[in-house]
């Protein structure tokens, strides 16, 4: 018999809401348990790192990475599985675009760890002391990852070979995903295995979309208003990133009542789909000439969260990538 | 500011200097980018703009409930309200970007308008590019 294929799935900055993905592949994983070897899934099975450095160049099939890039220690597991995977594929809307932690860009670094090291209500600490990268400690030193200045995504950092989106991605995909690398019959590098065309598409609400898309008055929060459960969010006037992000995640979302948040990042093609969806928003925003855009624009609670919810480390401003010597390049 | 800040100015073809030869215009400012119309300007367009290093954007657009094509202008002034959201949550002040709607086929007050741009983003000094 030949040798299973080896997978390592492995986690940076995440929550384990991938790896719960991979976990309701259900019977599936039954499937992918006899097809492949697992060699490294730090949440589910008792793994180290080492075992991961003990592998040969490319000596693993492929590598299943969710999470976000902030630490010195995800540099470090990132760069060691791209060495030792010969195919990476980025799993999850953190890895695929820097997810919501993403948003963390928006501060900088120092004023993060003064407020959750100092300043936040449940902490005594009157000495301001912060965490260090190095700490004497009874004649050793202890080490601590270094904490950057910045949130990357996976493919800023290490080159990845394909992306399943989604936070968290459905399990239909990640089977497909897997399918499809054992089957050898996988597109070119580079691409998202989902599907390329917009969520509008294939929402089930879209049939009550206005042939002419027009938004009148104050944009509402979901929680504000009873939304109809048929009707067209935008055209009730609450905000949906359908528009703008990529189809794929079954329209969970959109099932249950609540209106797209854009975890599927953007449609191909869309490098900013933040700016992407400002401009489609100022040509449905029917507010009149004369009338006051800036009163029905000021509606919006926290545009920017709403605009880069799981994208700002892939955006046009928010872009930066990591170098090998550690070095922030714009 | 020790360099003359850089402005990148927008203009729209149907309200702005187009009885005028382009080449004289563009002494005013080396980055007048004459467009179809404002409503053709793209927020990623304005973004792109302050990432490659601009200090701020000018945009020179026809008057209101006078476009061309309707309402690109009127478009342009809701894009430029979402926008600026994003650029202050960067660090970048509001006031970086204006719009002009008016009209002015010769251009005479284009050189005039760079200026006085340029001069208010020397009191707002260099762009903070800590979060870009």
């Amino acid at each position: 018999m030949a040798k299973k294929p080896k997978v390592a799935i492995c986690w940076l900055g995440a929550c384990g809401g991938c790896d719960e993905a991979i976990v309701d592949l259900n019977e599936g994983l039954l499937d992918v348990a006899e097809a492949v070897s697992i060699e490294l899934w730090p949440v589910a099975m008792d793994f180290k790192y080492d075992h991961l450095a003990a592998f040969g160049k490319d000596e693993i099939a492929v590598g299943l990475v969710s999470g976000h890039v902030r630490n010195s220690e995800h540099v470090e597991v990132a760069r060691l599985l791209r060495e030792r995977c010969k195919l990476i594929i980025g799993l999850g809307a953190c890895a695929c675009f820097g997810g919501t932690p993403g948003m963390a860009n928006l501060v900088p670094r120092e004023e993060i760890l003064d407020t959750v090291y100092v300043k936040a209500p449940s902490v005594v600490n009157p000495e301001g002391r912060l965490p260090q990268v190095e700490t004497p400690w009874e004649g050793e030193t202890l080490h601590l990852p270094e904490f950057m200045n910045h949130v990357y995504a996976l493919n800023q950092v290490i080159e990845v070979d394909y992306f399943i989106p989604g936070c968290s991605p459905p399990p239909e995909l990640i089977h497909n995903g897997i399918r499809a690398v054992l089957a050898d019959d996988l597109p070119p590098k580079g691409s998202t295995l989902a599907p390329r065309k917009a969520l509008c598409e294939t929402c089930p609400r879209n049939k009550t979309k206005p042939m002419r898309l027009e938004i009148h008055g104050p944009i509402r929060r979901i929680h504000e208003v009873e939304a109809d459960p048929e009707t067209c969010f935008l055209a009730e006037g609450i905000l949906c990133m359908g528009p703008a992000t990529r189809t794929g995640c079954g329209e969970t979302c959109i099932r249950t009542n609540i209106p797209c948040r854009g975890c599927f990042g953007p449609t191909p093609g869309v490098v900013d789909p933040g700016s992407r969806f400002i401009s489609s928003l100022a040509a449905l925003l029917k507010v009149g000439t004369t009338g006051n855009p800036e009163a029905v624009m000021a509606s919006i609670g926290d545009p920017v969260g709403y605009l880069y919810r799981f994208t700002h480390p892939v955006s046009t401003l928010g872009e930066k990538r990591l170098s090998e010597t550690m070095e922030e390049t714009p | 500011m020790d360099d003359e800040p850089k402005l990148v100015c927008f203009s729209c073809k149907f309200g702005w200097g187009y009885l005028t030869k382009q080449e004289g215009l563009k002494d005013a400012s080396d980055f007048l980018m004459p467009v179809e119309c404002s409503g053709k300007l793209d927020a990623i367009h304005l973004l792109k703009v302050f990432k490659e290093g601009a200090d701020g954007i000018l945009i020179l657009a026809c008057e209101e409930e006078h476009c061309h094509f309707q309402e690109g202008n009127f478009r342009t002034v809701k894009m430029l309200y979402l926008l600026k959201e994003v650029l202050q949550a960067h660090g970048i002040e509001k006031d970086r970007v204006r719009i002009a709607l008016s009209l002015d086929p010769e251009g005479r007050s284009i050189p005039g308008r760079i200026a006085q741009m340029k001069k208010s983003l020397m009191a707002l000094g260099p762009l903070n590019r800590t979060l870009l």
